[in-house]
């Protein structure tokens, strides 16, 4: 029996442990589920933690509900408990997509690459920010990429926070798949043009050569 | 007799000169600290006056610490950077003069990666997952392609700057982290501040401002440090444990000067062990500035063939840790 809150779930099964949260599956009404958790983090202060966590929780609801009218892919969301920081959602068949360019060959990645472009580009221009852009939080299923993970996410039309979202897929990408981080990147980019047009993304990409130029001890060209 | 190099730090407010083993036995590591007046911050021009004050003796002292004659040097190694110009011109002048004089190679060192790298010596890592805090950086970084990877930071002050602006503004003198950890550890009254995480990066001003404004409102001085302790730590260990999930390491290490905070290696300690990742937190002795990561993370270099001619030697005020190729690991 695992316990999530106060939530008790016979057949549940740890699938991730993440930063923040525990994620498990197991049947929800007849469904195969997903089951968010927020845990408690013990290294933060509990009033502290606990607002966050709600916080988080409400947003996050909110948001995977939104993008779906977008046209972004997201889970269905089956059940919501701010209390108990737990959400329950569809379980996604596929694979995590930083598991799956790790284990594709150099240079075949790059249509998944430029389909996340499209789908970042989509959010952006309606307003929305990922706030986590990791291939960690992208899942594909077969040619369908669904995005997962909208904790961060914010509602912003702003060109810097649109470019916040790019510089950190950038960063993971140098860091986790440094090999193939050019490539990929410029698929990205591709996708992301594709539906913005070269005038915004070229805005976008200014902005981030912008932030990249901020940071600490960075080299002013 | 295995060979030594000598390593000079001037970046901010410490001049140090240290000599180390290719085995990694650091024999000397001797330091002069410039100390602002209460209520100021490190004057560039003060601190390097300082420096130049002081140099001769510490690098003198450093050697015979070592018991090493400077003919037995192999090489000397300096802080290029980053940091402030006045402070880095005094280290790079030594060096100089000791490189031509004795006729060994003169090698540059990044003093982030400094941090790091003596850090992996003094903590036995392999391949850590590194939280660098201090006044010049607050970074996640880990290793991957051949470069030191920054996977979180602050986008505007440092962790050790947020510290010494608020201790400023209470009347402490700079360093003020240990004295607001003390006063911090008598409260447990927390008021809510700004809590700012973007991504994996994290921006502090606004925490600055809203706990310098406690201060004006009257409240206790140590209910302000506690609030503002806890959530700019809460906040930079979040971007740690999420670049620890992200990249599954096993070990978590912690240097720079803010890392001898307790709380924070507490902290630290307690999101380690939920992702099975063994916290070490460098000895304080070489955590804040000193001349020991110079002369490691130098000989680490020249090991592998770096150098720099005496007559393009240079200082970098700006040179960020991941611009540095690192030829000495896989």
């Amino acid at each position: 029996m695992t316990y999530l809150g106060g939530i008790s779930l016979p057949n549940a099964e740890l699938i991730y442990r993440g930063a923040e949260a525990d994620v498990y599956t197991g049947p929800w009404c007849g469904r195969k589920a997903v089951f968010k958790f927020r845990k408690k983090l013990p290294y933060r202060l509990e009033v502290l933690d606990r607002a966050i966590r709600s916080q988080r929780t409400l947003h996050e609801a909110d948001m995977i509900h939104r993008v779906k009218k977008v046209g972004v892919n997201s889970p269905s969301l089956y059940f919501v408990d701010p209390s108990d920081s737990l959400l329950v959602m569809e379980f996604v068949r596929g694979t995590r997509m930083k598991d799956l360019v790790s284990s594709l060959p150099q240079g075949s990645s790059a249509p998944l690459f430029t389909e996340l472009g499209r789908m970042v580009a989509r959010l952006h221009s309606s307003g929305i920010m990922h706030g986590d852009l990791t291939t960690s939080n992208v899942i594909v299923e077969g040619e369908k990429l669904v995005m997962i993970d909208f904790g961060l996410s914010i509602t912003t039309a702003r060109l810097e926070d649109q470019a916040v979202d790019l510089r950190l897929i950038k960063e993971t990408l140098t860091g986790a798949h440094s090999d193939l981080a050019r490539g990929a990147l410029d698929a990205l980019f591709a996708g992301y043009e594709d539906v913005v047009g070269e005038r915004r993304v070229c805005s976008v990409l200014r902005q981030l050569r912008d932030i990249e130029r901020r940071g600490r001890y960075a080299r002013v060209d | 007799m295995p060979e030594c190099v000598l390593g000079i730090e001037s970046t901010a407010h410490t001049f140090s000169a240290s000599v180390v083993s290719s085995r990694g036995e650091i024999l000397s590591n001797v330091k002069s600290v410039y100390k602002p007046p209460s209520g100021s911050g490190i004057h560039p021009f003060n601190a390097s006056r300082g420096h130049l004050a002081a140099g001769p003796g510490v690098v003198m002292q450093s050697l015979g610490d070592a018991g090493v004659e400077p003919g037995g040097l192999a090489a000397v190694c300096y802080s290029m950077g980053p940091g402030l110009g006045p402070c880095l011109r005094i280290g790079a002048v030594v060096a100089r003069t000791l490189a031509a004089s004795l006729g060994v190679p003169l090698v540059p060192v990044n003093h982030a990666i400094g941090h790091i790298e003596l850090g992996c010596l003094l903590t036995k890592c392999s391949d850590p997952l590194v939280l660098l805090v201090s006044g010049g950086h607050s970074m996640v970084i880990a290793y991957a392609g051949r470069r030191w990877r920054i996977l979180g930071e602050s986008l505007d002050l440092t962790l050790g700057q947020l510290l010494d602006q608020f201790g400023r503004a209470a009347g402490l003198a700079s360093p003020c982290g240990r004295g607001i950890e003390q006063a911090a550890s008598r409260s447990s009254r927390f008021i809510s501040l700004p809590y700012t995480v973007k991504g994996n990066d994290v921006a502090y001003s606004g925490l600055l401002t809203s706990a310098k404004k406690l201060l004006e409102r009257g409240v206790e001085f140590e209910d302000a440090a506690y609030s503002l302790q806890e959530t700019a730590f809460a906040m930079i260990v979040e971007v740690a444990e999420r670049a620890l999930a992200f990249t599954g390491k096993k070990e978590v290490m912690a240097v720079g000067g803010v890392a001898a905070n307790q709380r924070l290696a507490e902290m630290m300690k307690i999101m380690s062990r939920r992702h099975t990742a063994s916290l070490r937190v460098v000895p304080i002795e070489y955590s804040g500035d000193c001349g020991a990561q110079i002369a490691w993370t130098g000989y680490l270099a020249y090991r592998s063939g770096v150098s720099v001619p005496v007559a393009s030697s240079s200082v970098k005020q700006s040179w960020r840790l991941d611009t540095v190729d690192i030829p000495w690991r896989n």
